[in-house]
């Protein structure tokens, strides 16, 4: 569970809506990327140990190169990056791969604030 | 930041925006907006301070359509742009803003940027000002215009220009309940 669905715990029907919203941005993926992704962010954080990209095909690796940015140099991805994960995952994929990534850096983000003991969760 | 669209729009005559190219995901889209609508449809949390913390995140994260719009009900609340203008970087000295908005603030400024900004008073300051229900709705909205602002700009959707824009204020659709 996320650090803002464990703060939502006292907001049922916000927190349905949130799990809803996060479930369908990764439905739209392959899991295992979603997976990577999620490590990859979290990584960049420091929450969580590289993924290991030895047995992954180059166009995992721009994606994961790409998720990478997110946290920190999001206004720095080129045209030229954004083009080579839309050649990969189609552009319906590439708007998915973009919520989730975004999502999954702002997830973090809350989890270091300790949003849900903020919240008394 | 390319202000050219990364994406087309899923809807045919219109230009790419959040709303066309996010139609790519129909299921994504609806379930986004729902959550959306339900957010700022609730009272737990002023839609006032909603909007000063996404006005915050508009400006840190450079989202130039973020920051031109505004929402309605924030308006009605008495969100005027003297007071959106002192929500820059020195807005601890403001006095148009209120202590809670400045914890709120503060609280937006940690989790968007830095974590390490939330210190002992800036956390104190924020659970005296709002209750763990605020908290919780604070968090998820300032989770939401994070990740918001950042799939809007890396996707190219940021406009070259744009005027400052009031939009009623997103609610929950009936049918969508």
């Amino acid at each position: 569970m996320s650090a803002v669905q464990a703060a939502l715990a006292g907001d049922p029907v916000l927190a349905e809506h949130y799990a809803t919203f996060r479930a369908n941005a990764e439905a739209a993926l392959d899991p295992a990327l979603v997976a990577l992704v999620r490590d990859a962010v979290a990584a960049v954080h420091g929450m969580a140990r590289a993924p290991d990209e030895s047995m992954l095909d180059d166009r995992t690796k721009l994606c994961l190169a790409y998720a990478r940015r997110m946290p920190f140099e999001h206004t720095a991805i080129s045209d030229a990056e954004a083009s080579a994960v839309t050649a990969h995952l189609g552009e319906a994929g590439y708007v998915a791969f973009s919520v989730v990534t975004a999502l999954a850096d702002a997830e973090c983000r809350a989890a270091m604030v300790d949003l849900p003991g903020l919240a008394g969760a | 930041m390319s202000t050219i669209p990364r994406v087309s729009s899923a809807i045919a005559g219109e230009p790419a925006h959040f709303g066309s190219v996010l139609a790519h995901q129909p299921a994504i889209a609806e379930s986004f907006f729902a959550l959306y609508g339900r957010f700022w449809g609730s009272d737990v949390l002023a839609a006032r301070i909603k909007e000063v913390a996404r006005m915050r995140n508009a400006r840190v994260t450079e989202c130039g359509f973020c920051r031109n719009v505004r929402f309605d009900k924030a308006v009605a609340e008495g969100l005027g742009e003297e007071v959106v203008d002192d929500i820059t970087d020195g807005y601890e000295t403001s006095d148009k803003l209120t202590d809670t908005e400045k914890a709120v603030l503060k609280f937006t400024d940690a989790l968007i940027h830095d974590p390490e900004l939330l210190t002992g008073g800036a956390k104190a300051a924020l659970q005296r000002h709002l209750t763990p229900a605020q908290i919780a709705e604070l968090g998820l909205g300032v989770t939401l215009f994070l990740a918001l602002a950042k799939a809007l700009i890396t996707m190219g959707l940021e406009p070259e220009v744009m005027d400052r824009t009031v939009l009623p204020t997103p609610a929950v659709l009936e049918a969508a309940e």
